[in-house]
């Protein structure tokens, strides 16, 4: 197809055929060659031994390393094809795309659904097996962030109620307040958050009301609702954990996991042997000894363990460092965005994968209680990767229409 | 007309821009930043704070260590008998993990099958184990039930033969993932509790681990010469227990124990230790007894014991019969349970542990006067030629009470030698305050009395002296006096036999010492033993004349008791009070050494507290005089008469014993009484002839046969030999020549031991080799042994 004149163009084509942000791209393309590296690092002992059961790796030490290499070639190559698109058609597709993923989701319990590890959380169609909870995380981001950018603009003359009848006095009086408007969120994050439970999938959970909280926070939804969300989230987390005895053994092993070294903390003491032997430099790179069938998950949510057993504080350091300034690059990418939308889209990526940073890097060092939450570009996992590429791929779209500073 | 659009809501948009704006700018500094601050806190605890303690949890886990057995060396006497070794054992693991596992739920049809099938199992592997080492059925159950547990230690020392059922019955039932044999190794001591103090015992303590270690003795102190080094084949290994690939190896060899051999003698100190508890049982002694022997002219101790003593196979068990009754009486009264017989139990374990001869000070008493003398002579202060009065008792400083002499009634006029013969208080208190403290305190350290003497042994006493002020000060003169007879101050029994023996060797002070030489596993030898002299104390000549003064002391003196006929035995008796002690009780004892002219081996001897047969009374139960010269004497005598025939030192004959050396009965039958007689006579026997005749037809005893010389032989001339038995007489209380006179007259002969006086009235037989009453063959020779029956008082 022949490339139009930018003459042709009309302004918003042109706007969407500016230059992307490079040091974002940088960031992303860095992480994501490091994450490859580390994945043969911490993956080929498994491998060779072919471990899992559930995937025949024929002793080829490289298997996981050679998949993950196909994905993240994909994956970039989504990313730019993402970024290409003008983000402004987003706005249409959001509700399909969380409408999809909801179906998806459904699926996971239908034949085409796909079991590992002793939860049923994936689906395989046309051969690519992934979790449609990753879709369904970027979904309410869509939605939300479509939606909560046209909330200026319908700001009209407040609804009149009429105050004679008792909903009216009561619906006036949850409209002052801000109430009415958060029902539609309220009521599609109930929807997906009840699917995403049948599938007891606690760490999509709390990523998805994460990501739609910092959409809601960002859009300027009064701040006593993030109190009270965050109030009843305590509230319930409080519960879960004091009154369920499965939450009440994860606290247990969080707390000491030497009360079952050989059970339960088996994997955090493993992990915290690999970290803390890693010493100030390391063991060096492919040199770590805890890959070797000691650490579970060791190429998956654990590599970062792996990472710091092998290039020490300081290499950990390093990809933190790289991680930080991913987010705080997104983020003014965010400030910057051309519209709403844009920054709320922006923020709500950004913080999705700022917080997956944190849970998996705090669940990993024992600042936070077990889940099992992956790490951006460095878990193993093809389709996560493919996703998470999209995702940056989003974010770079928004930063095409920036305008660029003027010259003065 | 999006220009307009802005104008309309100017202000909200304006608004809303903001709160964007700043809401953004709160998520970039909180995601961007502030969370990622715990999580680079909490690396530093792992890897900088906590690093060392992860990187060994790490090696632990990847490493492979294991052990190579290295064989501990074996402890040989100086003759080579092997006193201590090792050898391969089993432990006996069941498996109780293993015994559930083996029954399978789906091999049966129904639940009630199954637990049947698993009871029965257990109960045949249980019910074997009981009945054929009888080991606590209870207690097996309750292991085999624990199903969690798969290593239980059944037995830790299982020998070769039992072993060998264990793995038959393996074998024929297909337990061998169930019950299953790791080899382990023992400690074996041949003679039991011989020598158990000097060789220790092996156990487990905190740091040993699975491991024994030398507990005491010379298994404590050689540990490491003898435990040898064990061998280590480190790999590092995967979280499956295989080898990484990028694995390292390390190797390092197992060093076999090296072989020790000591100075002790097994022979000796199983004459020692007899000595020792015949003494006890005969004079009914209350704590028990000590003994060292040492080579006075290299400090090497042939044996070494003390009573009540263990066996170091099974070194906490209670061998001493005393101590079991104590223990009996306190579990049949408070049961077994009770803390008061854990605490006796306890108590009873740690004496029989206890190494008296290192590690107990005592008083000396007399046996001290010799080095009293020796510095005297030394030092000038007197000399062979002075002499000495004895009232009975002597005022040490005016206005005290006087200090008795043990003969109240004084030894009147003395030279020096009556008076050690004596063992005169007073000529010693005398010898002692012209001497002054300065020269006893400087002789007290050259004698190694007031330091550890270096033997090779842990758990050497200390010895209790006076500060030195106190004893050189204006109040100090008292026990000057005092201790010039070895009373008040304390030494442990080797300084106090190594001081004796440089008094006797010529004056060096040498180093006792037990281990001879160590030879690695291949043959070298990695350490020789030289004598090793600390100082010369006194002259050459001095030694000669105090070992004079000590042959005369047996001869003549308190220590008459001691000597035995053919052997020039030289030594001192002492009675020593106990001064820090309630009531009565006193240590007698007895140093004595052989040959005189030249000491092969020096002897110290000890009971402590003989029973008084009544209280005050001076007579043991048995009618014995309390005192070193009366009770030990003799017994050392003879101790040192074995160990001398032992060690093959030829015996030699003074003018004034009778009894001469064994001969030969030369063959006479048939021969003219007349070239008969010639021939006896030559040989040194007398002859007594029954029947009438010229030619002999009968000899008793029979060619060949070994009597003392000097007995009276029988001749028969026509006439046969007698053959029917006799009753061997009870000589117990007779004279050397009466007990002679009446068994030559029935057809026996005599072999006289110990004080063979024939001239002197109050030497009385004490106890005989074959008892009164036995019915012998004619001919037999009866050995007798002959005591004085003075009571010396040796205080």
């Amino acid at each position: 197809m022949a490339r139009k004149a930018k003459r042709d163009l009309t302004i918003e084509q042109q706007l969407a055929r500016g230059p992307i942000d490079l040091p974002f791209l940088a960031l992303v393309l860095l992480l994501a060659a490091v994450g490859l590296i580390m994945v043969l690092s911490a993956s080929y002992v498994s491998a060779m031994y072919n471990l899992d059961p559930a995937i025949n790796t024929e002793g080829d030490p490289m298997y996981y390393f050679k998949r993950q290499f196909v994905f993240a070639v994909m994956g970039v190559a989504a990313m730019f094809v993402i970024s290409k698109i003008d983000y402004q058609h987003f706005r249409w597709m959001s509700i399909f795309v969380l409408a999809a993923s909801v179906v998806l989701m459904l699926l996971v319990f239908t034949p085409l659904g796909r079991s590992g590890g002793g939860v049923r959380r994936w689906v395989n169609i046309f051969g690519i097996r992934f979790q449609p909870s990753e879709i369904a995380k970027i979904g309410v981001i869509l939605y939300f962030s479509a939606r909560l950018s046209k909330r200026n603009s319908q700001l009209g003359p407040p609804k009149k109620w009429n105050r004679r009848t008792l909903v009216g006095r009561w619906g006036e009086k949850l409209d002052r307040v801000g109430f009415l408007e958060l029902v539609p969120y309220g009521v599609c994050l109930v929807v997906v958050l009840g699917v995403i439970a049948l599938q007891k999938h606690m760490s999509a959970m709390i990523l998805v009301i994460v990501a739609a909280a910092s959409v809601l926070f960002a859009s300027g939804i009064r701040l006593y609702w993030f109190f009270a969300g965050g109030g009843l989230a305590a509230a319930a987390l409080w519960f879960i954990i004091t009154q369920t005895d499965y939450m009440k053994a994860r606290i247990e092993i969080w707390r000491d996991p030497f009360v079952d070294p050989r059970g339960d903390g088996f994997q955090p003491i493993q992990g915290r042997i690999a970290i803390g032997s890693g010493g100030l430099l390391g063991v060096g790179l492919g040199n770590s000894r805890q890959k070797y069938l000691f650490l579970p998950e060791e190429h998956n949510d654990y590599i970062f363990a792996i990472v710091c057993e092998e290039m020490g504080m300081v290499g950990a350091c390093v990809i933190i460092a790289l991680f930080s300034l991913l987010i705080i690059r997104g983020y003014w990418l965010a400030i910057h965005a051309r519209d709403r939308f844009g920054t709320l889209l922006v923020v709500g990526i950004t913080t999705l994968t700022g917080m997956q940073v944190f849970f998996n890097i705090g669940v990993v060092t024992g600042v936070l209680p077990p889940t099992g939450i992956s790490l951006p570009f460095f878990s193993y996992g093809g389709t996560a990767l493919m996703i998470q590429l999209a995702e940056m791929g989003m974010v770079l779209s928004v930063s095409r229409q920036i305008a660029a500073p003027k010259a003065e | 007309m999006q220009v307009q659009k802005h104008k309309v809501h100017r202000g909200d948009h304006g608004r809303s821009n903001r709160s964007l704006f700043r809401r953004t700018i709160f998520l970039m500094v909180t995601l961007g930043v502030a969370i990622f601050l715990p999580l680079i806190a909490q690396l530093y605890k792992l890897q900088i704070t906590e690093h060392t303690y992860w990187s060994e949890r790490a090696a632990n886990q990847q490493r492979n260590d294991v052990s190579v057995s290295a064989s501990r060396g074996t402890i040989y006497d100086r003759e080579g008998r092997t006193l201590a070794m090792s050898a391969t054992v089993y432990k006996l693991i069941l498996s109780p993990r293993g015994v559930y596992g083996s029954v399978k739920e789906e091999d049966y049809k129904t639940e009630s099958e199954y637990r049947q099938a698993l009871r029965d199992k257990r109960e045949m592997i249980v019910d074997w184990l009981a009945d054929t080492f009888d080991y606590d059925e209870e207690w097996l159950w309750a292991r085999m039930e624990n199903t969690n547990n798969a290593y239980v230690e059944v037995a830790t020392e299982l020998e070769e033969e039992d072993a060998e059922k264990v793995r038959e019955f393996v074998q024929k039932n297909k337990l061998s993932e169930q019950l299953y044999l790791t080899p382990n190794s023992k400690r074996y001591y041949p003679y039991s509790s011989v020598a158990s103090h000097v060789l220790g015992y092996m156990s487990k303590n905190e740091n040993s681990g699975d491991n024994k270690v030398g507990a005491m003795g010379i298994e404590a102190l050689y540990e490491d010469a003898l435990s040898g080094e064990l061998g280590r084949v480190v790999t590092s290994k995967n979280g499956y227990g295989m080898e990484m690939i990028s694995g390292y190896e390390m190797y390092f060899d197992a060093q076999d124990g090296c072989d020790l051999t000591l100075t002790l003698d097994e022979r000796i100190q199983a004459m020692l230790e007899q000595t020792m508890e015949k003494g006890i049982a005969t004079y009914d002694v209350k704590n028990g007894a000590f003994g060292i022997v040492m080579e006075p002219k290299t400090g090497a101790i042939l044996a070494m014991a003390s009573t009540p003593d263990f066996d170091p196979n099974h070194y906490a068990a209670i061998i001493n019969e005393d101590l079991q009754a104590e223990l009996d009486a306190i579990a049949a009264e408070k049961g077994e349970d009770s803390d008061e017989y854990k605490a006796a139990r306890k108590e009873a374990r740690d004496k029989q542990w206890r190494n008296r001869a290192l590690a107990d000070a005592y008083e000396p008493g007399s046996v001290f006067k010799p080095i009293t003398v020796a510095m005297a002579l030394e030092e000038g202060y007197v000399t062979l030629s002075d002499h000495f009065y004895c009232g009975g008792s002597k005022v040490v400083v005016p206005g005290t009470n006087p200090v008795h002499c043990h003969k109240h009634s004084g030894h009147g006029d003395q030279t020096l030698t009556e008076a050690v013969e004596n063992s005169c208080n007073v000529a010693l208190m005398d010898i002692g305050l012209k001497m002054g403290p300065e020269v006893m305190w400087k002789y007290f350290n050259d004698f190694g009395l007031r330091s550890s003497t270096g033997i090779d042994l842990v758990g050497e006493g200390t010895q209790v002296f006076w500060a030195e002020e106190l004893f050189k000060g204006p109040t100090g003169t008292m026990s000057v006096a005092i201790s010039s007879f070895g009373q008040t101050m304390k030494v442990t029994p080797i300084q106090m036999i190594t001081a004796f023996a440089a008094v006797i060797n010529g004056g060096h002070l040498l180093e006792p010492y037990l281990v001879q030489s160590i030879t690695d596993s291949d043959g070298g030898t990695v350490y020789y033993h030289e004598t090793s002299e600390v100082r010369q104390v006194i002259s050459e000549a001095t030694s000669d004349t105090v070992r004079s003064i000590l042959e005369s002391v047996v001869a003549n003196g308190s220590g008459h008791n001691a000597s035995m006929a053919g052997y020039r035995i030289g030594g001192k008796t002492g009675t020593s009070e106990k001064r820090d002690e309630e009531g009565d009780d006193v240590i007698c004892s007895f140093m004595g050494f052989a040959p005189a002219d030249d000491p092969q081996v020096l002897v110290l001897l000890a009971y402590d507290s003989p029973r008084r047969s009544a209280p005050g009374s001076n007579y043991t139960a048995s009618g014995t005089y309390i005192s070193g010269g009366n009770i030990t004497a003799p017994m050392a005598g003879s101790l040192i008469a074995s160990i001398l025939d032992y060690m093959g030192v030829e015996k030699q004959y003074s003018e004034g014993e009778l009894a001469g050396e064994d001969t030969a009965m030369p063959r006479v039958i048939g021969s003219e009484l007349t070239v008969a007689k010639g021939a006896l006579q030559n040989s040194g026997f007398n002859v007594r002839t029954v029947g009438t005749g010229s030619i002999v037809t009968g000899q008793l005893p029979s060619p060949g046969v070994s009597i003392p010389g000097g007995s009276t032989v029988v001749l028969y001339l026509d006439e046969t030999v007698p053959e029917e038995q006799v009753e061997v007489p009870s000589l117990t209380g007779i004279s050397p020549t009466k007990s002679k006179e009446i068994l030559e007259g029935m057809g026996l002969f005599l072999r006289a031991t110990g004080v063979a006086d024939y001239n002197d009235p109050s030497v009385i037989a004490s106890e005989q080799s074959i008892d009164g009453g036995t019915l012998v063959s004619p001919g037999t020779v009866v050995e007798v042994r002959f005591v004085s029956s003075i009571n010396y008082g040796d205080q």
